[in-house]
């Protein structure tokens, strides 16, 4: 267990060794009745346990393999109010706020494990100096970074900056119908967004995606979305509709008509962070009886350990046979190999 | 009805040994298999294999075990067989083990299973295979009642899981590509554990100080897969296990 989240990458402490050697030999010299056994028998297993550690960690670090994605929800609060989606209803009171330098610390902890740091809502960039400063400290991890936002508050400073750090930026659209953008946002935002993507367009490049929520309503205007996107050479992906505990709807079309890339952008999410810090490996955990409570909250605790506890594994193992309408989100799929 | 795929690379007297003796196991098994694929891997050395039962493969270029099994599934659910058995070619069958695994595989409860693998050799290294568990599969904590894994030593899937859920072929070894067959069989189905159908898998010592080296390669080939093969499994590695041997075989349910 606490090979996975290292607490170094390349220098794993005495005590992190001394604590892996403990937690292998101590049940496996229990298993030898004969006296005159236990000690060749110790040694033969520390033997195999020295070949455990020896390979483990530098192949790990030669393929380069990050098996995480940490996804942080910046903050409930949002500026659109999307009839569909509750988060907005609920912004977390200005106390309860996960001080930035927290999650800097969390992703300092967690950097050689995290393939991607995914910023999401609420509308992320109401926060957003500290959506940069996360960026920036991405960029030095060399950790890639994906902001997921409604596009209200793109500016030419901010998409300056974000092309220079070279992380993707996502802007959430649903509909490219004025009438039905504003229906799908609960508030007259098609003509300050849509000249903001255009900005974006041009100052990101490729560094620019387009994603849309596919659902029972807008999966007529999701198409054309997507046609609008290849008009525009914009790579567009599709994010499932998730209600988190009622009812779901599953798209007649395949939702590989419809995108170049048919995984959601939040896909693969193992590692997710709540406004005020709790930590959850699944954002609707709730439904699970064994998950209800977060795994912990960093703004107290530091994220190995959170990760490493008992509780962490018992909510994994609850996960793969949860059978919840956000499996095809893939976060209970075994991941296919990464090498290739 | 079931068949037994072996998949085979035959390189030194000592392995021809092995399989001559695996092929006499198999010929006394108490309830004979269908069908028996040897899938020769390339070998090195030429060799007869003078069983009547046998079908033997013989594959142009070495591809490694699990594309060998592969094509031995292959073949067995051409002819529709209901249960697909492993073995390998350095192993030993006990007289009931094709009866026991199909009886417990027929009674649905599990898509897959295995059996309890005990060492042929009697050195101290052989020994410690035994209470490690090294080849004999790993318990899924805390209640013990479906494995982990098991190794392909000593494994049988019923057809419809096996026909699902090929060998990755991009393990190049005999080290690895187990695992991760079953921890993508166990995104949907649960492997059981029969330790009535025993074998005994032969790791080659002649005796502890000489085998001392042939125990470190071992070690060596099966760990360097494992990294590489976690990373791949990212939720289902995080599942508490605990590796079979003679004091845990029997769940505590039963």
């Amino acid at each position: 267990m606490s090979l996975i989240y290292r607490l170094k990458g390349e220098q794993p402490t005495f005590m992190h060794g001394l604590h892996d050697y403990l937690g292998e030999i101590g049940p496996f010299v229990a298993r030898v009745r004969n006296p005159l056994l236990k000690l060749p028998m110790l040694a033969l297993k520390s033997i195999e346990w020295s070949i455990y550690r020896w390979h483990k960690t530098p192949i790990r670090r030669f393929y380069g393999v990050k098996g995480n994605e940490l996804i942080y929800m910046i903050t409930n609060a949002c500026n659109d109010r999307c009839p569909k989606c509750a988060i907005w209803e609920r912004p977390e009171p200005r106390t309860q706020h996960l001080p930035v330098e927290r999650f800097l610390e969390c992703l300092r902890r967690l950097h050689q494990n995290v393939y991607q740091v995914t910023l999401t809502g609420g509308e992320p960039l109401l926060f957003k100096k500290d959506v940069m400063l996360i960026a920036e400290e991405a960029r030095k991890l060399g950790v890639p970074m994906v902001t997921i936002t409604n596009g209200r508050f793109l500016d030419q400073t901010f998409l300056t900056r974000y092309k220079g750090l070279g992380h993707i930026l996502v802007v959430s659209v649903d509909s490219v119908d004025r009438d039905k953008w504003n229906e799908f946002r609960g508030t007259k935002s098609f003509d300050v967004v849509m000249p903001r993507i255009m900005l974006a367009k041009q100052i990101l490049g490729s560094q620019l995606r387009i994603q849309s929520v596919l659902s029972q309503e807008s999966e007529a205007e999701v198409a054309k979305v997507a046609a609008w996107c290849r008009e525009q050479g914009l790579q567009h992906n599709i994010q499932l509709y998730q209600d988190f505990g009622t009812v779901f709807w599953r798209s007649t079309r395949t939702t590989a008509e419809m995108a170049d890339d048919p995984v959601p952008c939040a896909a693969r999410k193992n590692i997710c962070i709540y406004p005020n810090g709790d930590v959850v490996k699944c954002f609707d955990h709730r439904r699970i009886p064994v998950a209800k409570e977060p795994l912990g909250n960093i703004a107290t605790q530091d994220i190995i350990e959170i990760l490493c506890g008992k509780h962490s594994v018992e909510v994994s193992r609850a996960m793969k046979t949860c059978n919840l309408p956000c499996k095809q989100m893939s976060c209970n799929r075994p991941q296919a190999l990464l090498f290739k | 009805m079931s068949a037994l795929i072996i998949p085979c690379y035959v390189k030194s007297e000592w392995d021809l040994r092995c399989l001559r003796r695996l092929l006499d196991s198999i010929q006394a098994q108490s309830q004979p298999f269908e069908r028996v694929y040897l899938v020769d891997d390339a070998s090195p050395r030429s060799y007869d294999v003078p069983h009547p039962l046998v079908e033997r493969i013989t594959l142009e270029t070495n591809g490694g075990p699990a594309r060998a099994r592969n094509l031995g599934v292959s073949r067995a659910l051409k002819s529709g067989t209901d249960i697909i058995l492993f073995t390998d070619h350095d192993c030993i069958l006990d007289r009931e083990w094709n009866e026991k695994m199909c009886s417990f595989l027929a009674r649905g409860q599990f898509a897959a299973a295995g059996g309890m693998t005990w060492s042929w050799g009697k050195t101290l290294l052989d020994r410690y295979h035994e209470l490690n568990g090294t080849l004999a599969g790993k318990w899924l904590l805390p209640e013990r009642k479906e494995l982990w894994y098991m190794p392909s030593l000593n494994f049988g899937m019923r057809a419809f899981a096996a026909e699902e859920f090929p060998f990755d072929e991009r393990f190049p070894t005999a080290a690895g590509e187990d695992v991760d067959l079953c921890l993508r069989l166990r995104s949907k189905y649960r492997i059981g554990f029969c330790p009535e159908a025993k074998l005994w898998h032969d790791y080659g010592y002649r005796s502890t100080v000489t085998g001392f080296l042939r125990f470190l390669r071992l070690f060596k080939k099966y760990k360097s897969s494992s990294a590489t093969l976690y990373e791949g499994h990212t939720v289902l590695m995080w599942d508490a296990s605990e590796s079979i041997y003679a004091g845990n075989m029997h769940e505590p349910h039963l």
